[in-house]
Order: structure tokens, then sequence, then C-alpha cells
């Protein structure tokens, strides 16, 4: 028996929602919808399980992955109940769900913790220059021993344990058994999704933005393998120090024109920011652009007198590696390349 | 030009003669006062006398409306204008109102014509003919329609080449390009607003494809194809002039929407396609009808009832709103709705589809009020002041709303409109004389 919950909806608003309740049920959100097939009608489904407060209905579902929100189901809407931005604030609940640690829901309901998280984290990096009296080399060792173990604490101690709750939320609690063959026959898909999130370009309109955010996603990706792997900034070779400037290049200049978006929010899907998303993007901005001005102190031989503007790009990584990547936004790109796993889990199985 | 103004004294005027303006008319008229009943179009009776049958009855529209047109016409008490507008109303003080009324010309005259529409075979222009709402042509010499009151012939300037073609046939020589715009002054004593709805443009909803797709009409549309005085002798879809099988109607196409700015429901458009689908199954006893609706608000009396005589008939029901249309190669129509029942989205072809359009106000009358503000609801209808009390009373003392201009109605609810309006009026000017 499902329980209803009217404060449920209460609880979505602070996510971000506006108002589910206006919704009377005529389902032009869903036959407007490009992504949205038989097999997964949404987002009216979704907007009825809020209202409702079915919150388990909601954590077995994955449609919310689904979506890429290009607001013409809000556009459309004819009682102005915004499912666009619904489905957004059921990916931040949904988030906060899957998290064990909790954080990420406190972060996002909570500007306050969010600001002092980032605080506290700048004045961790701050007092660890101090403490090796800001010896440009120590820092550096240091710094790029961090970037190693905090990759790998992130995705061992929080994301993968959260992607497994997922799976037993949305795949095992509901009773798929889906044979070993079928979850190692997706996987291809599931990382043609993580590198591509090529289902956006099923929505309308959508191509510029499916572009930026597809080279951004590779310039993110690969400037995250050459200054951990290739350790871009104690490198010798000219490729690698050309690779990593045109990487860092990439990410802020695109990431420039996502935040000019949501400023001047010319359209739907950038039209409602919360501080989760102005953080994620502005922590992009500033993490392109200050590995590339470390690595062009470098190379004009002013770092050693200058070693603040590498501890800034040392706080904007820590911050960005504890923070953002774990209980913020950053999970985004997890959870809906694996909920389109798991969509196709469903699907194979089901289809027997 | 004021010096050369004609004026005259009426006890009342009412603008608009549709059914509601006509209704108050009448009473007034019966009850001895002198009307001037103004009317934009070149003919009265508004828009039920372009309409099939009523609901929940299924009696013929015209055959109710033609004998009440006729009547008002022949009140010696009502004087009638139409293509006339009221341009400017003052209030000069208590039962004392001054109307400046602007009469375009007509360029016939009417007491002269007797409708034999020699003029319209020997026009030479076709434009697309308004009263069968576009579905086919008309000329620049033109009756409106069969059973137009006054059924006289009238010339559309706009579109008229002036060959004289018309002038050179006509045999009472009834036809007068001499004719200018007028300007009456009119002194009155109270004033009935009757400026009805109009409908909801569907062009203003682009993923429906009305306009682009050809076989997509609106409800007023079918109403025409259904009426007696219908453009075709039968049921035709207009793209290819095949006769439907299997038609879709799109309830609440710009009503209850905010997104196209008309968040309040129409009132009539469940029952009118309710209706219209039983017609159908008569007209096309082979054909499937589908309506896909949000809620069937069938409130009235017998309307449940006509409702359920729909769903006993074959009429099929479907919950959930269109949310795009797209067209086939041969002119069918894919709808794409979510099923609410199933809660899945599906696609339906039909080979017509028909928008069943909301009613808006007819906005423009709060403008002509020159020293008082005649007030609107939030939705652009006159507000009426004393909604349970009064109905008919506006924010102008004096001056009264019937039928539509105050919201969405139907038929039999505008006719009582009218009837409150004129009661209100009545003792709105006898309290003068007692």
């Amino acid at each position: 028996m499902a329980r209803i919950n009217p404060e449920f909806t209460d609880e979505l608003i602070k996510y971000g929602a506006f108002d589910p309740n206006a919704c009377y049920n005529c389902g032009n959100c869903t036959a407007v919808c490009t992504l949205s097939d038989e097999n997964n009608s949404f987002p009216r489904k979704m907007v009825r399980y809020s209202v409702l407060g079915l919150d388990d209905e909601i954590k077995a579902s994955l449609d919310p992955w689904l979506c890429y929100y290009c607001g013409e189901c809000s556009i459309t809407c004819p009682r102005e109940a915004d499912p666009g931005e619904l489905m957004m604030s059921l990916r931040r609940w949904l988030i906060s769900k899957y998290d064990w640690t909790g954080l990420s829901g406190l972060l996002y309901k909570s500007l306050a913790a969010s600001i002092s998280a980032f605080v506290l984290l700048a004045a961790v990096v701050i007092w660890f220059g101090a403490y090796w009296h800001f010896n440009l080399e120590t820092v550096m060792h240091y710094g790029h021993y961090f970037e190693i173990a905090a990759i790998s604490l992130v995705f061992l101690a929080i994301l993968l344990p959260n992607i497994i709750y997922m799976w037993w939320l949305t795949v095992y609690k509901p009773g798929i058994k889906a044979p070993i063959s079928v979850y190692i026959k997706a996987i291809g898909e599931l990382v043609v999704h993580l590198f591509t999130q090529k289902r956006t370009l099923s929505c309308d309109d959508n191509q510029l933005r499916w572009f930026e955010h597809f080279i951004m996603v590779l310039g993110y990706l690969g400037l995250l393998f050459t200054t951990v792997f290739l350790d871009w900034f104690s490198t010798q070779s000219m490729f690698i120090i050309v690779l990593g400037y045109v990487e860092s290049a990439i990410i802020f200049i695109v990431t420039f024109d996502f935040i000019r978006r949501r400023i001047q929010k010319d359209k739907e899907i950038s039209k409602h920011s919360q501080p989760s998303d102005w953080f994620f993007v502005i922590w992009l901005f500033m993490m392109g652009l200050t590995a590339f001005l470390v690595r062009l102190f470098m190379d004009v031989n002013i770092l050693e007198n200058n070693i603040w503007m590498y501890l800034v790009n040392l706080i904007i990584l820590v911050q960005w590696a504890l923070i953002i990547v774990p209980f913020g936004k950053w999970t985004h790109f997890l959870y809906r390349s694996f909920a389109m796993y798991f969509a196709n889990l469903h699907r194979a199985t089901l289809a027997k | 030009m004021q010096e050369q103004m004609k004026t005259w004294e009426y006890d009342v005027l009412v603008v608009g003669g549709g059914i509601a303006g006509g209704e108050s008319a009448l009473n007034l008229a019966k009850l001895g006062y002198k009307v001037l009943l103004v009317e934009k179009e070149p003919s009265i009776g508004g828009k039920m006398i372009l309409l099939s049958k009523v609901f929940p009855t299924l009696d013929c529209a015209a055959c109710i409306t033609t004998p009440k047109v006729s009547e008002i016409a022949r009140n010696s008490n009502i004087t009638i204008f139409t293509g006339a507008e009221a341009k400017k109303i003052t209030k000069k003080g208590e039962r004392q109102f001054e109307a400046i009324i602007l009469k375009k010309p007509r360029y016939v005259d009417v007491e002269a014509c007797t409708g034999c529409q020699l003029c319209e075979e020997a026009c030479p222009v076709s434009v697309s003919d308004e009263y069968q709402y576009g579905l086919v042509g008309r000329k620049a010499a033109y009756i409106p329609f069969n059973i137009a009151s006054p059924r006289a012939a009238v010339i559309d300037i706009e579109n008229c080449i002036l060959c004289g073609a018309c002038e050179r046939v006509c045999p009472p020589n009834c036809i007068d390009f001499t004719q200018i715009e007028e300007e009456f002054l009119v002194k009155i004593k109270s004033v009935v607003v009757a400026t009805g709805f109009d409908l909801f443009d569907p062009l203003k909803i682009p993923r429906y494809g009305y306009g682009t797709y050809k076989n997509i009409i609106t409800s007023m549309q079918m109403e025409r194809e259904l009426a007696p005085t219908r453009p075709f002798n039968t049921i035709l879809r207009p793209g290819d002039g095949k006769m439907p099988d299997n038609i879709a109607y799109v309830l609440c196409t710009g009503s209850r929407d905010k997104s196209v700015g008309n968040p309040i429901c129409s009132q009539i458009c469940c029952m009118y396609s309710i209706k219209q689908a039983q017609l159908l199954m008569g007209a096309l006893p082979m054909a499937d009808i589908t309506i896909y609706y949000l809620h069937i608000r069938a409130f009235g009396k017998g309307f449940n009832e006509f409702y359920a005589q729909a769903q006993d008939m074959g009429v099929e029901f479907i919950k959930g709103k269109a949310g795009k249309i797209t067209e086939k190669e041969n002119g069918n129509l894919v709808l794409r709705y979510e099923d609410i029942e199933a809660g899945v989205v599906k696609e339906a072809e039909h080979d017509m589809v028909v928008l069943s359009v909301g009613v808006l106000p007819h906005q423009g009358i709060s403008d002509v009020f020159d020293n008082q503000k005649l007030e609107l609801d939030p939705f652009h209808f006159i507000n009426q002041s004393d909604i349970l009390a009064s109905p008919a009373k506006t924010s102008i003392e004096g001056v009264f709303v019937a039928g539509t201009a105050s919201g969405p109605m139907d038929i039999p609810d505008s006719i009582l409109s009218g009837g409150a309006a004129s009661a209100e009026t009545t003792s709105y000017l006898r309290r003068a004389t007692l």
C-alpha cells in the first residue's frame, strides 16, 4: 500500500521545484516530450507521484534521469506547473537520496552550509600551504598526491557505494533479474552515454548545447587525465604542455558561455538557477582558468614568486573534488549514464 | 462635422445584435421603450444563427434564431443599425447618456434590395467567406448568408475592384457607391452591452499545426459543415474533399490553458463537441469519433444524460490532452497524447481533427465609454459588479451587460442573461418616472 504524503511537495520546493500541485493531469508534458515513449512515459507520472508524495515510487524510478530538460513541457504546460523544473528538482532530490553520507541533501537545501564548506576547505588549503612555508616545490608535490588520493577516495568511498545503492533501489528492489550477459552487453552503451550524453540530441533545438557539453566533457576528462596521470605541471613534454593548455582553455571558454546563458535566461533550461547550478559552472570555469594561468606562470617563470596562483588553483580543485563532485551537480553525469544502463536492463528483462 | 451630425433620441442603446442583445432589445421594445440596436456585422443574429443544432435538445439553432430575428426586425419600437459601431458613449447624468454611432456604408440601399443575388453572380472577385469560416469563398458583392437579416446585399469595399458589374445587373438599381460613412449623435437613457465573444485562434498553438495541415478544422468550421445552411452538402475534410471516417476532437484548445493566456473554462466546448459527435454519427454512420478530453463538464440540465447518450452511441472518450499533431503524406493526422488512464504516451491516426476552440472576450467596448470606466474582470470580460444580487449591473450605473460579454456561457444562459439585462434596464428607467 502506498501512503500519501502531502508534505512531500514542500520538501521538493526546497530543491527548486515550483508548484506541482497546480497540475491537473492533462498529460500535455508527456505528449510534447520527445524523449518520452511507451516504456518510459514522463514527466506527468513523476508530477503525480510528487503531488501524492509517493517517494518510494520516485526512488525506484529512472525517469528523472532520462529527461535532458529542453523545457518544452514547461513552456507549453497549461497550468504553468513547470514540469521541467520539477524533473530537475527530482534529480537533485534523488542525488541526496542515493548519497549515503546525507551531505548532498544538506548542501542542496542550505546555502549557508555550502558556503561554510567552501570556506572551510579554502582555509585548510591555506593552512596546508603555510605548514610547508609556502615552498612551491613541496606544496606542488603534495598537491599532486592529493589529487590522486582525492579522486580515489571520492570514487571508492562515496560514488561507488552510491551507484550500488542506486542499483539496489532501481533494479534489485523492483525485482529486475537480468542475467550477467545483459549486464556485460549493456556496458558498451554505458561508456558511450558517459562520454557523449548523446540522448540529449533527441530533444528539439538542443544541438548547440549538446556540442558545447560534449567538448566540455572531453576537455574536462582530458584535463583530469593530463594533470593527474601525465603530470602537466611538472612535465617537459611540449605535446603534453600544449594539450593541457587546449583542454583548460576549452573548459573556461565553454563554461563562460554556460554562465552567460544562465545570466541572460534566454532559454527555458537556463531560467531557473539554483546555487548548486551556479557553483557547478563557476567552479568549472575557475578550474579551467586557474589551471591555464598556473601553467602560463610556470612557462614565463613567474610562478616561483607568485605561489598564490597555484594555491588558488588548488583551493578550487579541492572544493571541486570534495564538494561538487561527490555531493553536487557533477554526479548528474554519472547517475544519468547509469540510469540509462539500468533502463537497458529493465528493457532487456521486460522483452523476455 | 459636429453640427452636421443627425441627433436622434431613444430610451435604450443595445450594443450587439446577437441572441443576448436581441433578447434584451425585444423585451424592452415590448414594454414600449424605444430601442436602438447597433450591430457591427451586416446581419443580426450573432453566432447562434450560424450554428447547427443546440445541446442537449438537438433543436435546430437557425429555427429558433430566425423567427426571433424577424420579430426583432419587425418590431416598430426597435431601430436596427447594421454595419455600425458605438464610437463613444458619454454619461451626462442620471438616465442621460450620449452616444456617437458610426455607420459604415453598405453601398446597397437595404430597403430596395430584393436579395435576388444577381450581383453575386456578376461580381468577378472571389474571397474567403467569413460566415462559412473560410471553408468556401464568396464574392465581393454578396449576401452574408441565406438566412441573414436583413437579407440584403453588401459590397465588400476592401476587396471590390470597382468594376461596376453588380451595378449594371441590379434590377432595382439599389447599389449605390456614393454612400459614405455616417455619424449619429444619439441621446439615450440607458445602455445594454451585449458584445459577445471571440473564438480562440488556434494559430496561437503552432504544435497543433492548424493552418498548416489542411485537415485540421475548428469546431466552428465543423458547426458550419453540419448546419442547414452548410457550404457542402455533406461532411468533407478540406484537404482533399474526402468524407472522413475517423474524426478526433481536441477539447480545451485555448481554454484552461495559462500558456496561451486563457486560464478559464469556456463552459460550452465539452457539450458542443458531444453534440457535434452525435450529429456526425447521423451524417456519417460509419465514422469513428474520438473525443480527447481533460474533464467532461456536463453540468447543465440534461447535459450528463446527453454525454451518456453519446457514449452509448459509440463515441470514444479518451482522457488526455493532445500534445502535438503531425501530418502524414495522405493528409491523415497523428495525434500524440498521454492516455491518462494507462499512464502511457500514445499516438493515434485520424483522417480529420476538430479543435474545440474556446471562448475569449470580445474586447474594445470598455474603451468606448468616455467619462466613466467600464470595469473588466481579470479575464477581460465585463465585470459584473454585483454578480449575485444583480448580475446585469456593471461598474457604470445605467449600463447593463447581457450574454457572453460578461463571461463564457451557453445559449439558454445567454438568453436568460439578455432577459435579466432588460429587466434591470426597465427597473432603472422606471425609477425616474415613479
